[in-house]
């Protein structure tokens, strides 16, 4: 049965693959085979000594950040529906809203997503150099439930978040951290090498770029935005070749529109198509486009964020591994500056309070429908929320679990 | 602690003369003072005026009150351990301490009584600076033709504020006739419209006293010489397109650091700072050396000004309102380009002609854009002493038949409607609300604005 599984397995690669050149050599196929062989053919104990315990929960959770950073009154506040139609029509009458939430830390995109992941304030470098100083939610999980680095994902938009997986507890760490990926950081950063020089392809030679995204996984891809970790013996060689078709596929499709959550937003429906694991924090990020002081560009992201969070909700309602067993919790990571108090759209530096005031959407297993609750809460609440869902201890943390949540 | 700035000129004279009080201000207050002298040269005539009056000020304050102002900002620098930082350059010891006050999670109660120390003090340094009797000032913002004005949403921040007064438009089609007719022509000889030749000669205005800022050309167009683009001296002018070259030089430079590798976004903005480009001849109106500076900060310290137009004008308008306070300050906003798929982190390198997208215009975008911009422009100058309860706000869109104005010593909106007023008449009004002599030809002043 298991030989069948790894024949279908690798029939099934094949025939996926766009080009004959990037399908996965016969002596990889081979290799992979014989893995799988041998797994079957082990004694009994064997295999049980190198797969203890590992316990994968029933429940799923899914955690999207407005990441970047929006105001109230662009999103959530009566005047700014209109940016979230998806949000406000489909979602929230389906979920339960949190219209008041607060996040209290640095008004930085590293810290304040690590503020949600760890259920306390981060205080690290703003660039993302640091590794969050408390537990994530992706250690705590991984370390107490057993289970392999496919069942955590961070899939970012911000190429600063190479971090984010786990924390620079000495207990925790790379062992148990989540595996990242900054899809559009790759994807960026070929195309760059491809159209910065002379000697470069250029972007309309659509084979000679892919090729040279090949070269650049094959030579240091966690340089690119990839801290894919090993599983077992074959994991992760596999799922870097995996997800790199993916994005050529992605790239390759002259249809589908070229932003970085776009991207972000395929990558994740791939890791669930493919892995199914049972924690992804999704973090889309054009919303900072609001840098550059385009109003419109700013509250376009926004309604591009919404939409995606839609799509990627009917995904999951589609996906028999996520179907009625999943919880998506949608949050801003933070505000941005106030027009009169702060600096306007464009900055989230002054700490002023529309800096900091954010709201929480909750749908799907556990969440009551059509609610809506005024209890302030914070953004450190979603990590413990998280744990309480998936059935890990969470450490003393300054959150506290969504109590109008069933666990 | 001893700090080694290295002054000169008047910034060394006015140190030394203040030198008491400079000892017995708090390290992080004293870098500061000194920071801002080291700069002189790069400093307007107000940023200056403004040192001179804080000096002065704080060396009029008794000991005591003195100590008692800088109490707080002392207690967190002793708690922080400030101290044991050396001197030397102020510049240097700011970030150390900074880092330091960020380390002992001090930063935010530091800011708090930084604040509080200029609560106390700015009352009386804006009553020295800003006096009653102040001569009044002038902002203008205009939409330029081409972005996709939605009438029914036009200026619709500005709900409850100003009056809005109807146009007529005759004999204006056009950016070149409408900015024309708005600001009373040019006269033969002139190298700036009527309106800002009055403005200068009657009321000895210098070329910092009076700004345009945009987007594009059209109001640079109507300053140019006769001979084209030779630069005119009696106003100060920024376009983001004149700046092209200036903007590739700095965005070529950049890239190539980018390539070469950048050890902290910290690295990068000193690099940035160490940078020797300037903008060619004819890029500015008014060449002077505190302008070059201005424009080079502002392009390399605002957030996309760099790339965006809009944003741009916006920016460089706040920093004009903040540093230089003119006396009358033009804004024009224009229609941005559509940014490209995966642009962002693309935007410092410089393409291959073969592999550049064609450039699409963003007309609606550009809208509400300048919706918001042009509303920071105004709140940023009412948060500023200079101009609060003495300017008169006009806003106007090309081809629109409606004004906004809003005069910032009676913001309210009144409900009566006002007759319609020319172009002319819009001039008459900015001529006599900052007391310049009117020219027959200009229209009659909108008499609710001025009276």
């Amino acid at each position: 049965m298991l030989v069948e599984r790894a024949k279908n397995l690798l029939m099934t690669k094949m025939s996926r693959s766009w080009d004959p050149g990037l399908a996965l050599r016969r002596r990889d196929a081979l290799k992979f085979l014989a893995a799988c062989l041998a797994d079957f053919w082990l004694p009994r104990r064997a295999f049980a000594q190198r797969a203890p315990r590992s316990r994968k929960p029933e429940r799923r959770v899914i955690v999207v950040t407005f990441g970047g950073g929006v105001r109230y009154e662009d999103t959530l506040a009566p005047g700014g529906w209109i940016n979230i139609p998806h949000l406000a029509t489909e979602i929230v009458p389906q979920g339960l809203v949190y219209p008041v939430a607060r996040y209290d830390g640095i008004t930085g995109h590293f810290n304040s997503t690590g503020a949600l992941v760890t259920g306390c304030r981060q205080e690290v470098d703003a660039y993302g150099s640091e590794a969050p100083v408390t537990p994530t939610i992706f250690e705590l999980f991984r370390k107490e439930h057993a289970l392999p680095p496919e069942e955590a994902w961070v899939i970012a938009t911000n190429k600063s978040f190479g971090l984010m997986g786990g924390s620079k507890i000495r207990a925790f760490g790379d062992p148990y951290s989540a595996n990242v990926v900054l899809p559009k950081q790759l994807l960026i950063e070929t195309i760059k090498s491809a159209v910065s020089t002379e000697t470069g392809p250029g972007v309309e030679d659509r084979q000679a770029l892919a090729e040279r995204m090949m070269l650049a996984l094959d030579e240091g891809y966690e340089g690119f935005g990839w801290k894919v970790f090993e599983s077992g013996r074959t994991l992760g060689a596999e799922l870097k070749k995996s997800l790199a078709k993916s994005l050529l596929d992605y790239f390759n499709d002259p249809t589908v529109p070229t932003s970085g959550d776009e991207l972000t937003f395929f990558m994740t429906k791939e890791i669930m198509n493919r892995l199914a694991p049972s924690l992804l924090v999704v973090n889309f990020w054009d919303i900072d486009i609001a840098h550059y002081g385009a109003y419109s560009l700013y509250l376009e992201a926004i309604r591009r964020t919404d939409r995606l969070v839609h799509e990627l909700w009917l995904h999951a309602q589609a996906s028999p591994q996520y179907k009625d067993r999943t919880t998506l919790l949608v949050v801003p990571e933070l505000g941005r500056d106030g027009d009169v108090v702060g600096n306007g759209f464009a900055n989230h530096r002054s700490g002023d309070e529309s800096c900091r005031r954010v709201w929480l959407v909750a749908i799907g297993a556990g969440v009551p429908k059509g609610a809506g609750t005024e209890r302030p809460i914070k953004t450190t609440d979603v990590a413990p929320t998280v744990a309480r869902i998936l059935g890990f201890k969470m450490p003393e943390c300054e959150g506290k679990p969504l109590a109008e949540l069933a666990f | 602690m001893q700090f080694d700035a290295r002054l000169t000129g008047d910034a060394a004279t006015l140190a030394r003369a203040h030198e008491e009080v400079l000892g017995r201000l708090p390290a992080t207050v004293r870098a500061f003072v000194l920071v801002e002298l080291q700069k002189w040269p790069a400093l307007f005539a107000p940023e200056q005026r403004y040192q001179r009056a804080l000096l002065g000020h704080l060396s009029r304050l008794p000991g005591p009150e003195l100590q008692l102002a800088v109490a707080g900002v002392a207690r967190v620098e002793n708690e922080a351990g400030v101290s044991k930082l050396g001197g030397g350059d102020p510049g240097r010891f700011q970030d150390d301490a900074q880092a330091l006050l960020r380390t002992r999670r001090l930063l935010p109660a530091w800011r708090k009584e930084i604040d509080g120390f200029f609560q106390q003090i700015d009352p009386a340094l804006n009553a020295e600076l800003y006096p009653a009797d102040a001569p009044r000032r002038l902002v203008v913002q205009v939409y330029g033709r081409g972005i996709a004005v939605q009438a029914d949403k036009l200026w619709s921040r500005f709900k409850g504020t100003g009056v809005r007064v109807p146009l007529t438009l005759e004999g204006t089609a056009g950016s070149d006739a409408f900015l024309r007719g708005l600001f009373g022509g040019r006269e033969s000889g002139a190298t700036s419209p009527a309106l800002l030749a009055a403005a200068r000669e009657s009321a000895g205005l210098g070329p910092l006293d009076t700004w345009i800022i945009e987007s594009h050309e059209a109001l640079h167009e109507l300053c140019d010489g006769a001979a084209g683009r030779a630069p005119a001296e009696p106003l100060t002018g920024l376009s983001y397109d004149r700046l092209r070259q200036y903007r590739d030089d700095l965005t070529k430079a950049l890239y190539a650091k980018i390539q070469s590798g950048v050890e902290s976004p910290q690295a990068f903005a000193a690099y940035a700072r160490s940078l020797k480009i300037a903008p060619g001849p004819g890029a500015l109106l008014h060449a002077a050396d505190v302008l070059r500076a201005f424009v080079r900060e502002v392009l390399l310290t605002g957030n996309g000004t760099l790339f965006v137009n809009n944003t741009f004008v916006e920016w460089a308008a706040v920093q004009a309102l903040r540093r230089a306070q003119p006396r009358i300050l033009v804004t024009r906003f224009g229609v941005r380009d559509k940014l490209k798929p995966f642009s962002s982190l693309l935007l410092f390198s410089q393409p291959r002609a073969s592999d550049q997208i064609p450039l699409l215009e963003d007309p609606v975008g550009s809208f509400i854009d300048a919706e918001q911009l042009s509303y920071y422009v105004w709140l940023n100058a009412e948060k500023s002493p200079a101009y609060r309860t003495r300017t008169l706000y006009l806003f106007l869109a090309e081809g629109i038949d409606e004004m906004l104005a809003i005069r910032s010593d009676v913001p309210a909106a009144t409900a009566s409607v006002l007759p319609a007023a020319s172009l002319g008449d819009v001039c008459a009004t900015m001529a006599q609300w900052l007391a310049v002599p009117a020219r027959e030809s200009w229209g009659r002043p909108i008499a609710s604005l001025v009276l």
